[in-house]
């Protein structure tokens, strides 16, 4: 009976993944960055189709230091805050293998 | 916390379901569930969740190739999306020992001879963007465009972001901060106006030009006046600037350059021969020190965008000023060939259209957007003539000069009774109906070449649509007016001249003839389809030249009756028609006969074998010709010819020998058109303005119609010495002889193929 129990037990995870289709997810990746987009498709290596998907990146040492410059030339008091880069990419397909961290929104 | 406490239990249960994966994954979900369950409560406020975990287990338990998707996303969209962390198409990858950020310092000081130097280089790159390059491979891997560009910048847009007023700059930063930034926001701000000029005309995006800002703004907080301030500022730096004499002279050549640029932009009216002056930055370009380090396509990391990263461009800055200089030719000359002159006459404004599309090398998107401008920006095409009295223009210079019904005054009668005043409201409503299509051959013509092929070969069933409407406004007329009767050509029957039909027609059979003619020049027949091509070309041009005869017979009978009347200047009208409609009568002719011969040679290189259809198994004769004549076949006002009735023409051909002689016969008329058109003066022909494009294209013509005749006594030459030229043709000279196509470029008119015929060496 083990391909009736293989069968539910993939029918739920298709389901439990059905689930996802159209959330929008926030995928970390190895280098650091992280893509937010709508979730359109994946597979068994967790490859995932993101649609109208920004990516984000930590600010460099550079932009933090040119913050930091402003700031202070406005004479503005407390800690500098750097806004993570983000920039619009469309269609993009996030590799498994690389995926360290998923969060999905709502 | 409860919640938490929850959570954590479920969380837990992952941990002993070692074995069994569905207990495994069914806990995970339920801590999952729990989780958002609770973070509905009071947990954090955009509700994201960590799945790492049970999206992980969830997608081991797919099949390999298994794929859960959404219904209406389709794979075929999915090739289209970018592989992240792939270097070829990740356009943020960072390659390992790679530093994201290009390592320059923007605000540094730069000595006058770098500074020329990233000047001269981003004029380079201006020029790359016309080619149609996006922004991104061009303008925008400047670092200092990037800094002014960048989204946490705002105006005054400087370098720095702080105030650097406040300590006094050396030579070194001026230079940077007040010399190469204002050349900087001049030629972005030039970029906003380019952009604006053809975004408001009809052009193929990434086909002709990419106008992508990836998500960037062209600095829309100053306006182009500011920036021909900052440059105005500039010019009083490099004045007090420690720089030697010809390093100034060379920095305020191109801040003079960037303002006049600017400003034509901005006003229309000014002259662009001020452009082309460049001699000056040539002879200065020497001076510059060059400074890769300021420009890096780095910045794609940054910029939004949905395709590859992609290299930048490389063409040298002597090809730049070359293309540059082209560019403002091109403009100059959009400008002489919309004058007013050229304007009076829709057919001269049509040829000039046609003159100004194949200038060599061809008109950038830019220069074919400033000519669409200067035609469709106002209500009118020229001073006083509106784009309605054009189109009348063209209905009297064709079908009915000297006829009261295309009268302009005929349009302004305001008694109701009056048939005139009937009359006119008929050819009204039908020039409404006309109107767009109409207006659409002066626009098709400024597109690029392929696509000029491919509208006109949509327009063709538009206009067979129009004749309708046409037949019936001729219908209504001749119940208001009757027109004058004549008998048909063969005696038969009596025939009226149904002009806005007839109008209708000519261009029907015009549009169908280019669309041939234009399928030739951007080589989309096979060597074995050209015979049938030039068969269709053939028929087309000798419906033209019956129905130019038709209305030619009509014009005949006006004048008599004209000149009876005594009006005179409805007569010289007239008589401006009859020349004209012998013109147009000369090149159908031509047309017909240029495109007969080459049917016959091009059947002939077929039957003897020499040119052969690919193998294909599948393929059927009707249903390749319907593929290729699509086109043509939805028209209902006679429509053309059948496959049969091509078939039947072809076997009507007779030997060798005799087909050699009917080319050269066809090619001997064509000539004799050729003599004619030579003669004619530029109002005659209605070429005022292009003068020197009907002298060359005549001159192209002659030398094609030689180049028939050549190949054709080449192949009979071949015939005799095999001693086949009486036999049938059934022999076949399959081996003997070898055929080229040339292309496009090595035509002696790119309308017109001749089959290239060579003995093959044993």
């Amino acid at each position: 009976m083990a391909g009736v129990e293989a069968s539910t037990e993939s029918a739920y995870a298709v389901q439990y993944l059905d689930g996802f289709i159209n959330k929008t997810l926030h995928l970390h990746i190895t280098d650091g960055r992280m893509f937010v987009g709508q979730m359109k498709c994946t597979d068994n290596e967790r490859n995932i189709i993101l649609a109208m998907t920004h990516e984000y990146r930590q600010p460099s040492r550079a932009d933090v230091k040119l913050a930091a410059e402003r700031h202070e030339k406005a004479g503005m008091p407390g800690n500098v805050k750097v806004d993570m880069k983000k920039r619009f990419l469309g269609l993009v397909v996030v590799p498994g293998q690389y995926i360290t961290k998923m969060e999905v929104e709502g | 916390m409860p919640d938490d406490d929850l959570a954590d239990e479920a969380s837990q249960l992952t941990i002993d379901g070692d074995g069994n994966n569905e207990i495994n994954f069914t806990a995970k979900r339920l801590a999952q569930e729990a989780r958002q369950t609770l973070s509905f409560g009071g947990g954090s406020g955009r509700g994201i969740r960590d799945v790492t975990e049970e999206f992980a287990a969830a997608a081991k338990q797919l099949q390999p190739g298994q794929l859960v998707k959404d219904e209406y996303f389709t794979l075929f969209e999915a090739v289209g999306a970018l592989e992240i962390m792939d270097p070829k198409m990740d356009s943020g990858y960072v390659l390992p020992g790679d530093s994201l950020e290009p390592d320059f310092d923007v605000c540094k000081g730069l000595p006058a001879g770098e500074v020329l130097w990233i000047m001269d280089e981003l004029l380079r790159l201006t020029v790359v963007w016309h080619d149609g390059y996006p922004l991104s491979q061009t303008i925008f891997t400047s670092l200092h465009v990037d800094r002014l560009l960048s989204p946490d910048n705002r105006a005054p847009y400087g370098f720095s972001y702080g105030d650097t007023t406040l300590r006094v700059m050396t030579t070194e930063e001026r230079l940077v901060h007040l010399v190469l930034r204002a050349y900087c926001i001049a030629l972005v701000k030039s970029c906003a106006l380019v952009l604006h000029t053809i975004q408001s005309q009809n052009f193929y995006e990434e086909e002709d030009f990419v106008t992508h800002l990836f998500g960037r703004e062209l600095l829309p907080e100053i306006g182009a006046d500011d920036a021909v301030k900052l440059i105005d500022e500039a010019v009083s730096v490099v004045e007090v600037a420690g720089v030697d004499e010809a390093m100034r002279a060379a920095l305020f050549e191109r801040l003079q350059f960037a303002r006049t640029y600017l400003s034509l932009l901005v006003d229309e009216s000014t002259d662009w021969t001020t452009l082309t002056a460049t001699r000056l930055l040539a002879e200065t370009h020497n001076l510059a020190q060059a400074l890769p380090k300021a420009f890096s396509d780095k910045v794609q990391r940054q910029l939004a965008t949905s395709t590859p990263p992609r290299p930048m461009i490389a063409i040298s800055w002597d090809e730049a000023l070359q293309r540059w200089m082209s560019m403002c030719a091109d403009i100059i000359e959009a400008e002489r060939l919309t004058d007013f002159d050229v304007c009076q006459s829709p057919h001269g404004l049509q040829r000039a259209i046609w003159a100004f599309a194949y200038r060599e090398p061809q008109p950038n998107t830019f220069a074919r957007a400033y000519l669409q401008t200067l035609l469709f920006a106002s209500e009118q095409i020229a001073e006083g003539m509106a784009f309605f009295d054009l189109m009348l223009a063209d209905i009297r210079d064709l079908v009915l000069a000297g006829d009261v019904l295309a009268d302009p005054h005929s349009f302004l009668i305001e008694i109701p009774a009056d048939p005139r005043h009937k009359c006119s409201r008929v050819v009204e409503a039908f020039m409404d109906k006309v109107f767009d299509e109409y207006m659409n051959i002066y626009r098709m013509i400024c597109q690029n070449r392929c696509r000029i092929r491919r509208t006109f070969s949509q327009s063709i069933v538009i206009l067979d649509r129009l004749e309708t409407e046409a037949m019936r406004a001729d219908a209504e007329l001749s119940s208001i007016t009757p027109g004058t009767i004549l008998p048909n050509e063969g005696g038969s029957k009596e025939v009226g001249l149904n002009p806005l039909t007839s109008w209708v027609k000519y261009y029907k059979l015009q549009i169908m003839g280019w669309s041939i003619q234009l399928g030739f020049e951007t080589g989309i027949y096979l060597p074995h389809e050209l015979c049938m091509m030039y068969w269709y070309l053939m028929v087309f041009a000798q419906r033209k030249r019956k129905l130019l005869e038709h209305v030619g017979r009509f014009l005949v009978a006006r004048r008599k009756h004209l000149a009876s009347s005594r009006s005179a200047s409805q007569d010289v009208e007239a008589a401006a028609s009859r020349e004209w409609l012998v013109v147009l009568h000369r090149q159908a002719d031509f047309t017909e006969s240029l495109s007969c011969a080459l049917w016959q040679l091009c059947e002939l290189l077929t039957t003897l074998e020499i040119v052969k259809p690919p193998k294909r198994d599948h393929a059927r004769e009707q249903l390749l010709y319907d593929v290729r004549m699509k086109s043509y076949l939805g028209i209902a006002h006679e429509p053309i010819p059948t496959l049969e009735e091509y078939k039947s023409a072809q076997q009507s051909i007779p030997s060798i020998d005799e087909t050699c002689e009917g080319i050269n016969r066809a090619i001997a008329n064509a000539k004799s058109c050729l003599v004619v058109l030579k003669k004619t003066t530029p109002q005659q022909g209605k070429y005022v303005g292009t003068e020197e494009q009907w002298r060359r294209e005549i001159k192209q013509l002659e030398t094609t119609c030689v180049a028939v005749a050549v190949q054709t006594s080449q192949l009979r030459r071949v015939a005799d010495k095999h001693g086949k030229q009486s036999a049938g043709r059934e022999h076949g000279l399959k081996g003997l002889v070898e055929v080229s196509i040339p292309s496009p470029g090595s035509r002696y008119h790119g309308w017109w193929v001749v089959p290239q015929i060579k003995e093959r060496k044993a």
